[in-house]
C-alpha cells in the first residue's frame, strides 16, 4: 500500500511537470522563432538603409564638401584674374604704383579674409611671381622645370585650371586654382589661389562614424591624399583594401560622375565591410568611405540583447503562470486521490474488522459443528443398526437443521430416523439439539412405535417451542422419517412430510409419510400418524431423504432435482448400498453445477442384512 | 390504500399487489434466512386490504413460485389460510398457481397447498418456451 501511494505521488508530479515542461519548450521555441524573425527583418532593414541611404549620404556630402570648396576657390581665382585693375597692372608690367597697391592688397586679402593658404599673380609679361604678401617670390623661367606648370597653363586656353601639388616636406597636398588673366588666347599671366587639403581634413573627421570607419580622398593612382586619420595620408588604397577592391575603385573611370558606387567585401579578419565611393566633380579624385558591417548594425546588438532579456522574462513568467495554473488544475485531482486513499484505508480497516468478527463467528460456528456432530451417531453405531449403509449429510452451512438418529432399543429392535428442522445454520442446529433430546426422552418412555413416537414428538416440541410464543410470528417445527427395524424381517415406518423409498429389484416403492408437520403452532396437539409396515426381503434397499436433495435447483432450466429424478437415480445404482453415497453426491453435484446449495441435505441408504 | 410492491431478490419473490385491479401476484423463489421477517409486512398488508375492500370485490391471486423452502412454505400456507378464511366468509377469491411443465416439484408443492383449501385453486401449467 505504501508503495502504491508513492507511485501515485510520482505519477501525479511527473505528469504535471511533463505538461509544464512541454508548454515551456513550446513557448521558448515560439519566442526564439519570432525573436529571430524580427531580428533578421530589422537587420535587413538596417543594412538596406545603410547601403541605400547612409553610405550614399556620407559619401555625397563628403564629395560635395570637397567639390564645393574647390568650386568656391575656382570662383575666387576667376574673380582675381578678371579684376580689371589686376589686368591693367599686369599689362603695365607691374609699373603702375597705384594699380600695384590695389593688386597687392587683393592678394593679401585673399589669404587674410578667406581661408586660403596662398594667393598669387604670375605675369607673363615680366615673369614675376607675386605672392600673398605682395612680394615677388621668384621669377619664372621656361628653362626651370619647376615652372613648367605656368607655361602649360598659359597654353591651355582654359579660364581656370586645377593643379594639385603634394608637398612631402610639409606632408600636405595643395590644390592650386589657376585662372588666366586677360584674353584666353593671349593671356597676360595667371592669377590664382591655393588651398590646403588639411583644412578639409578637419571636416573629414566629422565623418568618423565608428572605430572601423574610414573616409579617404584618393587620386587616380589610388594614393590617399586625405584621410580622416592623418597618419594614413600619403598611403595607398592597396594598403587598406584587398587588391581587387582597390583596383576596382581606381580603375572605375567610366562610372557616372555623379553616381555613388556601393560594394561590400570580406576583409582579412573575416568581417563584412560595406564600402562606398564616388568621383568628385571638380577633380578626378574619388571619395571612399568604408565601415564594418558589425559596427553599422551595432544598434542591433542592443536590440538582440533586449529581445533576449524580454524573451527570458516572458518565458520565466509564463513558466510560473503555467506552474501555478497546473497546480490549481491538479489540486482537485490530488484531493480526489487523497480522498480515495483515505476511503480505501477506511474500507480496509472495516474489512479487517469485519474479517475479525467474521472469524470469531466462524470459529464459534466451527465449534458448534463439533457439538452438533457429537449428538450424531458414529459409523460403528450406524453399521451395527443398519448393516450396510451410506450416509450423505451435507449441511448448507457449517451446521444445519438436518440430522440423523439411531437407537438400539433391544437386541432385536432398533430405531433410525432422519430429521429436517426448519431453518438451517445455527438456528437449525439449535433445533436439532432439542429434537435429539426429545427423541431420547420419548424412547426412554418405552415408545417404540414410529407413529406413536411422532405424536409424542409433536407434543413435546410444541411444548418446548411455543410455551411463551403465542403472539409471536416465529413458528418452528420439523419434518421427520422414522423406521423401527425388528430383526431382519420387519420394518415399520412413519413419516411427517418425509417418505421412505424402498428398492426391491427394479421397483421402487414410495411409502409416503403423513402430510403433517411436527411442532408448528398450526400443528394440532393431538396429531396422529400412520405406521406403515414393510416385510423385509433379502436385497431390499431403503432410502430416507430430506427435501434438501430433492429441492436442489440446477440442470438446464434450473428446476428442482425432484422425486422422479431421484427415483431414477436409485434404479440406476448397480453397486452395493455401502458404495452408493459417492454416486448420489456426484450426481447432485453435476446437477447443481455452480448453483449454491439451497438447503441442508441428508440422504441415508441402508440394506438390513 | 397503496399498492404493495417488493422487488425480487435472489432468495425472495417479487410481490405485486395491485389495489386498483384487485390483483395480487407473487412470483419467484422463496428461501430467505428469516421467512417470517419477509412475509410479516405482507400479512399485515393483506389483513388491512381485506378489511378495506368491498365484500363483492373479485380478488385474483397469482402464484408462480418454483422453489419454496420449508419456513417460506409455512408463511405461504398462512397467506393461503387468510384467503381461505376470507372465502369462507363469502368473499370472491380465486387463486391461480402456475408451474413450469417439467418442474414436478413445483407441481407437487401446488398440489399439497391445494389439498387443504376449499377456495377456487387452479393449477396452470406453463409450457417452456
Amino acid at each position: 500500500m505504501k508503495k502504491s501511494t508513492n507511485d501515485q505521488d510520482f505519477m501525479y508530479d511527473g505528469s504535471t511537470m511533463k505538461v509544464v515542461s512541454f508548454a515551456c519548450i513550446i513557448i521558448v521555441l515560439a519566442v526564439i522563432f519570432t525573436g529571430s524573425i524580427s531580428y533578421f527583418i530589422t537587420r535587413n532593414a538596417v543594412v538596406d538603409k545603410l547601403k541605400s541611404r547612409d553610405l550614399i549620404y556620407i559619401i555625397e556630402s563628403a564629395a560635395a564638401k570637397i567639390d564645393g570648396r574647390i568650386a568656391r576657390a575656382q570662383e575666387t581665382s576667376l574673380l582675381l584674374a578678371r579684376d580689371p585693375v589686376v589686368n591693367d597692372w599686369v599689362l603695365s608690367g607691374e609699373q603702375n604704383e597705384q594699380l600695384g597697391k590695389y593688386a597687392k592688397y587683393k592678394l593679401t586679402d585673399m589669404v587674410n579674409s578667406h581661408d586660403y593658404v596662398n594667393s598669387f599673380i604670375v605675369s607673363a609679361v615680366t615673369g614675376n611671381y607675386w605672392d600673398e604678401e605682395g612680394r615677388i617670390l621668384q621669377r619664372v623661367s621656361p628653362q626651370n622645370d619647376m615652372d613648367s606648370w605656368f607655361y602649360e597653363t598659359l597654353k591651355s586656353n582654359k579660364a581656370v585650371s586645377l593643379n594639385i601639388d603634394y608637398n612631402s616636406g610639409r606632408d600636405n597636398t595643395y590644390v592650386f586654382l589657376n585662372a588666366l588673366i586677360g584674353d584666353l588666347k593671349h593671356p597676360l599671366g595667371i592669377a590664382g589661389i591655393g588651398l590646403s587639403l588639411a583644412d578639409i581634413a578637419k571636416e573629414f573627421t566629422a565623418y568618423k562614424f565608428g572605430e572601423s570607419s574610414a573616409l579617404w580622398l584618393v587620386d587616380s593612382k589610388g594614393k590617399i591624399h586625405l584621410a580622416d586619420r592623418v597618419e594614413q595620408n600619403g598611403k595607398y588604397l592597396n594598403d587598406f583594401l584587398p587588391a581587387a577592391v582597390a583596383k576596382q575603385i581606381i580603375t572605375d573611370t567610366n562610372s557616372q560622375q555623379t553616381q555613388t558606387q556601393i560594394l561590400e567585401y570580406v576583409n582579412a579578419a573575416g568581417e563584412t565591410v560595406d564600402l562606398a565611393y564616388k568621383a568628385t566633380q571638380s577633380t578626378d579624385w574619388k571619395v571612399v568611405f568604408q565601415i564594418n558591417r558589425s559596427e553599422s548594425i551595432a544598434i542591433l546588438k542592443t536590440i538582440k540583447i533586449n529581445t533576449a532579456i524580454a524573451s527570458l522574462i516572458a518565458v520565466l513568467m509564463i513558466t510560473l503562470v503555467f506552474y501555478l495554473v497546473s497546480r490549481r488544475i491538479a489540486d482537485p485531482f490530488k484531493r480526489a486521490l487523497l480522498l480515495t486513499r483515505k476511503m480505501e484505508q477506511q474500507v480496509k480497516e472495516r474489512t479487517s474488522e469485519l474479517a475479525e468478527s467474521n472469524k470469531e463467528i466462524m470459529d464459534s460456528i466451527e465449534y458448534a459443528r463439533l457439538l452438533q456432530k457429537s449428538i450424531l451417531p458414529n459409523s460403528e453405531e450406524l453399521k451395527d443398526i443398519l448393516g450396510d449403509y451410506f450416509l450423505l449429510w451435507r449441511p448448507r452451512d457449517i451446521v444445519g437443521g438436518d440430522f440423523f438418529w439411531v437407537k438400539r432399543v433391544s437386541k432385536e429392535k432398533s430405531l433410525v430416523a432422519i430429521v429436517d428442522c426448519t431453518g438451517h445454520g445455527v438456528p437449525g442446529a439449535f433445533m436439532t439439539m432439542a429434537v435429539n433430546t426429545a427423541l431420547k426422552h420419548i424412547v426412554e418412555q418405552n415408545h417404540t412405535d414410529p407413529a406413536r413416537i411422532l405424536s409424542e414428538l409433536n407434543l413435546q416440541m410444541k411444548q418446548i417451542l411455543h410455551r411463551n410464543r403465542q403472539d409471536s410470528f416465529g413458528d418452528d417445527g420439523l419434518d421427520i422419517a422414522i423406521c423401527a427395524i425388528e430383526g431382519h424381517s420387519l420394518l415399520n415406518f412413519a413419516g411427517a412430510k418425509l417418505s421412505l423409498y424402498v428398492r426391491r429389484g427394479q421397483e421402487i416403492h414410495t411409502i409416503a409419510g403423513d402430510h403433517k408437520s411436527i411442532g408448528y403452532k398450526a400443528s394440532p396437539e393431538a396429531l396422529t400418524f400412520t405406521t406403515h409396515s414393510w416385510d423385509i426381503e433379502a436385497g431390499d434397499q431403503f432410502y430416507l431423504i430430506t427435501d434438501g436433495y430433492l429441492d436442489q435447483n440446477g440442470g438446464e432450466k434450473n428446476y428442482s432435482f425432484g422425486k422422479k429424478r431421484f427415483i431414477a437415480e436409485i434404479l440406476a445404482r448397480k453397486e452395493e448400498i455401502s458404495r452408493q453415497g459417492g454416486q448420489f453426491e456426484s450426481v447432485l453435484q453435476n446437477y447443481m453445477a455452480d448453483e449454491p446449495q439451497r438447503d441442508d441435505i441428508t440422504l441415508l441408504g441402508f440394506s438390513i442384512r | 390504500m397503496e399498492n404493495l410492491c417488493i422487488e425480487q431478490t435472489k432468495s425472495t419473490p417479487t410481490i405485486q399487489f395491485d389495489v386498483a385491479n384487485n390483483k395480487l401476484r407473487i412470483a419467484g423463489q422463496s428461501y430467505p434466512e428469516n421467512a417470517f421477517k419477509f412475509y410479516e409486512p405482507i400479512f399485515n398488508w393483506l389483513d388491512q386490504y381485506m378489511a378495506e375492500i368491498d365484500r363483492e370485490t373479485v380478488l385474483e391471486i397469482y402464484f408462480h413460485m418454483p422453489y419454496i423452502n420449508t419456513s417460506s412454505s409455512k408463511c405461504i400456507m398462512m397467506l393461503l389460510e387468510k384467503m381461505e378464511n376470507a372465502y369462507q366468509e363469502g368473499r370472491k377469491v380465486a387463486i391461480q398457481w402456475y408451474y413450469n411443465r417439467e418442474d414436478e416439484s413445483a407441481l407437487e408443492c401446488a398440489e399439497e397447498f391445494k389439498e387443504d383449501l376449499l377456495l377456487p385453486f387452479t393449477i396452470v401449467v406453463l409450457d417452456d418456451e
